[in-house]
């Protein structure tokens, strides 16, 4: 097997056997050829690409460490004035997503369009896959991913998930939990609902938490809300009438989170006793779910070999107990919680492996930035903020510069046997280290949400 | 009190030593002293504030009585006499103070220095007396002054002391000397939390009162002390209605947070909330090149002193302009002269930052990948210009520092309510035609200055120091607040 560095996307097919036994020499070599090619073919049509190369006078990539002055801030995505959205602008909201991606979006058709929901599902009709992610501080920040990534970004999903878990829902049935929405476009509801399509069983095989969509209208204002009770504003906030008629559905629907947590358990834990399932969502509503289900005194038991998958840390629970993961296993009855690290902005997510640690696909290379911003040598094992280049993209920039602060290893030594840098379990947000907001994450976006459904819920 | 050898090594990780200072008693922190974190991994360490924090406060009213009975020209002559003492050059305190404050602050040597050189000028006498005749009356201050008409008066009445909790904020050292001073003028037990961004200049300033006369009445009602805000321990042991009537918060809701559990009835909130400024420019800028040069100097002035870091520094500008392309054309052209003029500042109005904001840095750069909503002029190490090409500020506009404005287009200049609330301190407005059309709607709105783009108190109390005295102070009146006002009644003439 030899990775053809002219179709990245051509790598994620391959099983994550294959790739993970690769050579370091042949994979860097490959990813450099990757990159360079990437770069010479996004420049000229990626306008905010062009600009920034423009400004930090890069003409070529030879090397890895070349693209770092190139790398997207997550600021980047979400660089619209929000009154585009408060407004709903779309015309311009769409130009300005046009120059983030090489695919022409002005011949879409937003003459009819009034919420931002309709706007992404014109957009998906339009052969975009637009998914957006959100901090707690009021604004979405749009990812241009379109259906020529879909192929690879779906291999690429399901190897890792295979990876992680050891099981491969597009050829074996196995009904599926999520602690999620049903559907949405923030990105990791949206990838949801996409895979749950490409798997055996369909969507009607996945039970969800929440049964309904998740709001992007909403979630914009879930932010704002937040915003603007910390400056206690509060009662200033003009809600959007278009907006009411959905936010009375919401408020019924907040009106029975309870329920639906009652529901979602029984379903888990009776209907389903005995036989192989797979769970997944954030650790934080896994844990509130054991949390809960302990105090009803609701027992699981499920197939030895059934899958628990959880990410995304303990961020937005407060006060955490120390053994949470305990409680996680203990409550749900499996032998231990598989997980992949990733973010909204990349494809190409890392597995967890026996050895607690998250390997990197060929397709993603991590770069790791010291304080002054210099990557550290791609050799031993360094501290510092991670930033990604998704080769997977192909109609994007796929440089991505992170919020996380990790730990990585270069060297081809982990004790799974699984090639390829890895990084450790502690994952540290620089926001949370400064005391402040700063990145963009799942997380957050549910409790943001969370938070504004409480608040429609009181009023 | 030894904090002159020590201080200059803060920033190397030694730790400070910083007492309390009790009613004219120094405490240094002893062997079981306890350590904080402040600023920019300078650490410091107090006495225990747990031990002390009964001794903190007044707590019989009785004890006022000295300081009640002392004339307020005693008071004045006390203050005035110590106003010299506070100058750098022969304060060791002040000196370690203001290095302190340069280790640990954002300010820069050639901004910071004019702002300790002018503490000694609070405590002129001229300038205090005329503060107390301007807002309390020093008759009110001193006795019971008849509300009728002369020799028919039954009623009368009085500015009586009060004991005082300053929560005070660090940002700008001459937070710490106004409050001595208003503190002293108004005959009040004045017991200040220092913060951790400036632990010393209030420290510096009692401990120099202290050396001029520890038994002075005035002394005598100064506590100085740091603790961790939060501190429920300490907190609750201070904040009770029998032993603080007001209590004077600066820095809005972070503070506010902390405190708010303790305000029961009985305690006043004085609120010296966060304030943002603004500029409003008329179209007369764009219009011909002398007026631009003239209004973008102005620009450069309102933002630029103190290295925007006050809250009277102006973030964002408002431009009457269309947002059509010509109109945003000579907009940019605008925003050019002003990224010119901050760089002709003098020094000692404007420097380049020390620490140059990273986040900012990478908030304008984001920005600048997109030429239709915004243009960036400039960057976060020198100065710069963000030109929103729609209506709307950055999001980021609470945040601009360091000599970065943001211009944004209005074509209404009437709409000035969208614009300003409460929290709106200063606007500076250009030309002076559109500041008399403007100004009454800006102060229905909450605005609490007015001014012509660029002129500053200093220039003007230059003109006439009388005009500058008893100032309201972000419309809040703080001086009159600290006092009570008192109703004496008798049933005949007396």
């Amino acid at each position: 097997m030899k990775l053809d560095p002219s179709r990245p996307g051509s790598w994620a097919e391959q099983p994550f056997e294959v790739l993970f036994a690769l050579s370091r020499s042949e994979v860097e070599q490959a990813q450099r050829a990757a990159l360079v090619g990437r770069f010479q073919s996004l420049r000229s049509s990626i306008n905010a690409l062009d600009k920034l190369a423009t400004r930090q006078d890069v003409r070529v990539i030879d090397d890895v460490e070349d693209v770092v002055p190139l790398l997207f801030d997550h600021r980047v995505y979400k660089s619209y004035p929000l009154s585009l959205i408060e407004k709903r602008d779309f015309k311009r909201l769409t130009s300005w997503l046009g120059r983030l991606t090489t695919h022409d979006l002005s011949k879409v058709p937003l003459e009819d369009l009034n919420s931002v929901d309709a706007w992404l599902a014109r957009l998906d009709e339009h052969g975009m896959i637009v998914g957006h992610s959100t901090g707690t501080t009021g604004k979405l920040s749009f990812i241009p991913r379109s259906r020529d990534e879909w192929p690879a970004w779906k291999a690429a999903h399901f190897e890792v998930l295979r990876a992680a878990t050891g099981v491969d829902p597009r050829r074996e049935k196995i009904p599926t939990f999520s602690t999620g929405y049903r559907s949405g476009h923030q990105m990791m509801t949206k990838m949801g609902k996409l895979f749950a399509e490409a798997s055996v069983g369909g969507d009607a095989n996945r039970h969800m938490l929440y049964d309904y969509a998740l709001s992007s209208d909403l979630l914009s204002l879930a932010g704002r809300l937040q915003a603007a009770e910390e400056n206690g504003e509060l009662d200033q906030l003009e809600i959007d009438p278009q907006l009411l008629e959905e936010r009375k559905h919401l408020i019924e629907a907040s009106r029975n989170r309870d329920g639906d947590l009652a529901r979602f358990l029984s379903t888990l834990a009776d209907e389903f006793r005995g036989q192989r399932v797979r769970i997944g969502g954030t650790s934080s509503d896994l844990l509130r779910l054991a949390l809960v289900g302990r105090e009803k005194g609701i027992h699981c038991e499920f197939t030895r070999d059934s899958v628990l998958m959880a990410g995304g840390g303990m961020k937005g629970f407060k006060e955490a107990p120390a053994n949470w993961e305990e409680i996680i296993t203990d409550f749900f009855g499996v032998d231990r919680i598989a997980s992949m690290y990733g973010m909204s902005e990349c494809m190409g997510t890392a597995p967890l492996c026996s050895s607690g640690f998250f390997h990197f696909m060929p397709y993603t290379i991590p770069i790791v930035l010291d304080e002054d911003d210099t990557p550290f040598p791609r050799t031993g094992t360094h501290t510092g903020r991670m930033c990604l280049f998704d080769l997977l993209a192909e109609t994007y920039w796929g440089g991505f510069i992170s919020g996380d602060r990790v730990t990585i290893n270069f060297d081809e030594d982990c004790a799974c046997g699984w090639n390829g840098p890895r990084i450790t379990k502690d994952i540290v947000r620089f926001g949370d280290l400064e005391g402040g907001d700063d990145k963009i994450t799942c997380a957050g976006t549910a409790q943001a949400y969370s938070e504004f459904m409480d608040y429609v819920g009181t009023i | 009190m030894t904090i002159t050898e020590q201080s200059a090594a803060s920033s190397t990780g030694v730790v400070v030593d910083i007492p309390f200072l009790i009613r004219g008693r120094i405490i240094e922190p002893g062997p079981d002293g306890v350590e904080h974190s402040g600023r920019a991994g300078a650490r410091f360490r107090t006495p225990d504030p747990r031990k002390y924090a009964a001794d903190l406060v007044l707590r019989d009213a009785s004890d006022l009585k000295d300081l009640h009975d002392t004339p307020i020209d005693e008071i004045i002559d006390f203050l005035a006499e110590l106003g010299p003492l506070l100058a750098l050059d022969c304060n060791p305190l002040m000196r370690a103070a203001f290095e302190l404050a340069l280790q640990a602050g954002e300010l820069t040597e050639p901004v910071l220095r004019p702002v300790y050189d002018s503490v000694p000028g609070l405590f002129v006498r001229s300038r205090l007396s005329g503060q107390v005749d301007k807002l309390i009356g020093k008759e009110y201050l001193d006795g019971w002054v008849e509300l009728g008409r002369p020799g028919r008066s039954t009623m009368r009445m009085r500015a009586i002391g009060t004991r005082n909790l300053h929560i005070i904020a660090g940002n700008v050292p001459l937070v710490a000397a106004m409050t001595v001073q208003r503190s002293a003028l108004t005959k009040g037990d004045c017991l200040i939390k220092m913060p951790s961004n400036d632990p010393y200049t209030a420290a510096a300033i009692v401990s120099s009162m202290i050396d001029l006369d520890p038994n002075h009445p005035v002394t005598k009602h100064f506590a100085v002390a740091y603790w961790k805000g939060g501190d429920t321990v300490v907190e609750r042991e201070i904040i009770r209605p029998s032993r603080i009537e007001k209590l004077t918060a600066w820095g809005g809701m972070s503070s506010m947070t902390h405190i708010q559990r303790y305000l029961v009835p009985g305690i006043e909130l004085i609120a010296m909330n966060p304030k943002f400024s603004i500029s409003i420019v008329g179209h007369e800028a764009l219009e011909d090149r002398t007026a631009m040069d003239e209004a973008a100097m102005g620009v450069a002035l309102m933002a630029g002193r103190m290295n925007q870091t006050a809250c009277s520094s102006t973030r964002v500008v408002y431009v009457e302009c269309e947002v059509d392309d010509d109109d945003l054309d000579r907009l940019e052209q605008f925003g050019l002269a002003i990224h010119k003029a901050f760089h002709d500042l003098p020094p000692h109005e404007s420097t380049a930052p020390k620490r140059p904001d990273a986040e900012l840095e990478n908030e304008l750069q984001a920005l600048a990948l997109d030429d239709e909503f915004y243009r960036v002029i400039g960057d976060a190490k020198s100065a710069g210009v963000v030109v929103s090409r729609t209506e709307d500020p950055v999001e980021f506009a609470d945040r601009l520092t360091n000599r970065i404005v943001n211009l944004v287009p209005v074509p209404d200049i009437s709409r000035v309510q969208y614009w300003v609330s409460e929290e709106t301190q200063t606007v500076g407005i250009y030309p002076e035609s559109l500041r008399e059309r403007l100004r009454d709607d800006l102060a229905l709105h909450g605005v609490q200055r007015t001014l012509p783009l660029g002129t500053s108190l200093r220039l003007q109390s230059a003109a006439d120091p009388e005009q500058t005295l008893g100032l309201p102070h972000d419309g809040m009146e703080p001086l009159r607040r600290m006092v009570r006002w008192v109703i004496d009644q008798s049933s005949a003439v007396v």
